[in-house]
């Protein structure tokens, strides 16, 4: 099933009622939505939905934008909502979209392969407009006499620091506490490949079943980046390309196929 | 190109990209490019079946933190039993305590050690004697 599951067919635009809440419907860029206590003068704009304004602060993710008298919508596809608790505080509204080309966006963490060294900043292709730029102090354990082991063509797992229109995106190997929790260079062997970014957030998903039913088979290592690259290792090269097939073709394919793949 | 969600030049009030990537434009609105914190994503590193014991470790440190689960665990395994400690500390408060004493305290605990002789001397003995290592 692709990502537009449950998707729900819509009529022309007039005909739909007023007060129906459009979360977890299909919004086209351009619709401005309303918070639900918010009065609506013309009838033209879509409810959030029904019920108290919500208490604090809203986070606008991704494909919303601030107006005038509520959020307005930039990218096509299904509006999420989540209620309040823990990182979004007072809940969260954004838009579930499908592209394959990656826009570099700070914190992501991301996996990058080293294309050139310029004097003490390494250039990294992470799949975006521009190269993004690694300095070599960014590793963990790292100083002027102790430069860490990084050759052209290497793959590097590392977070952006800075990533907007106007400058060239930067990206580092140490969170700010100063450890690697992880990143840095991905070692030997290995497969890398490229899929959607939906599906990447599909499998970073919590209580993911691909991540689940894929582990029951035999131990292998994964290592996801936000930009749609993915790199497993596993024992032999044989098991390496199923997973990888899998992984590739489980964006389309119901949960029987699945299974049934699985069980082959 | 599309997408571009940064608040820019809106004449009314001002706009600060704070360190979180979230900007602030008003007091009611936060403004989130990332995916990571609307859906709560794990982290990217994952290992198996024990294929690499390090990121699994991290995996539960990580994913544990995000849930805000995270088990403390404060126990650390001692070195010598509780028992053998209260042991050892009974005799050694008594030595210690010895070395405090002015002089003529000292002078009226040895006498008391002289006078009660058949009482008095195993356990003494017992007190003295040097309780080896047991390693």
């Amino acid at each position: 099933r692709d990502w537009r599951e449950g998707a729900v067919g819509r009529g022309p635009r007039g005909s739909r009622p007023r007060s129906a809440a459009c979360v977890g419907q299909v919004v086209l860029p351009g619709d401005v939505l309303l918070l639900p206590a918010h009065p609506d003068e013309d009838g033209e704009r879509l409810r959030l939905g029904a019920g108290a304004a919500p208490r604090g602060r809203l986070l606008c993710g991704p494909g919303l934008r601030r107006c005038g008298v509520g959020l307005l919508v930039t990218k096509c596809g299904l509006l999420r909502h989540r209620r309040a608790g823990g990182a979004a505080a007072g809940g969260a509204y954004w838009v579930d979209s499908q592209q394959k080309r990656y826009v570099p966006v700070k914190g992501d963490h991301v996996i990058g392969i080293v294309t050139a060294k310029a004097g003490d900043v390494f250039k990294l292709d992470v799949g975006g407009s521009e190269q993004a730029s690694l300095s070599y102090l960014a590793f963990e354990g790292a100083t002027k006499r102790n430069r860490p082991n990084v050759q052209v063509g290497d793959l590097v797992y590392g977070q952006f620091l800075v990533a907007n229109k106007d400058m060239e995106p930067e990206m580092v190997c140490i969170d700010s506490s100063g450890r690697s929790s992880g990143m840095g260079i991905i070692g030997q062997d290995g497969f890398l490949f490229k899929v959607s970014l939906g599906l990447i957030r599909k499998l970073l998903a919590p209580k993911c079943e691909i991540i689940q039913e894929l582990s029951q088979l035999y131990p292998f290592e994964l290592v996801l980046g936000m930009n749609g690259r993915i790199w497993v290792k596993a024992k032999t090269v044989q098991q390496t390309l199923i997973i990888v097939n899998i992984l590739e073709a489980c964006e389309y394919m119901t949960a029987e196929q699945r299974k049934q793949a699985l069980s082959l | 190109y599309m997408g571009d969600e940064e608040e820019e030049g809106r004449g009314a009030y001002v706009c600060e990209e704070k360190k979180d990537g979230t900007i602030h434009g008003s007091t009611y609105y936060l403004t989130q490019r990332s995916f990571m914190p609307c859906e709560d994503l794990l982290y990217g590193r994952m290992s198996f079946k024990g294929f690499n014991p390090e990121i699994e470790k991290l995996m539960i440190q990580m994913n544990s933190r995000c849930k805000e689960e995270i088990e403390v665990d404060d126990k650390m395994e001692a070195d010598v039993s509780d028992e053998e400690m209260a042991r050892r500390y009974e005799t050694l408060v008594g030595t210690i305590g010895k070395k405090f004493l002015r002089k003529r305290d000292q002078r009226v605990l040895q006498d008391e050690d002289e006078d009660g002789n058949s009482n008095t001397r195993p356990s003494k003995k017992a007190k003295k004697k040097f309780l080896k290592p047991q390693d």
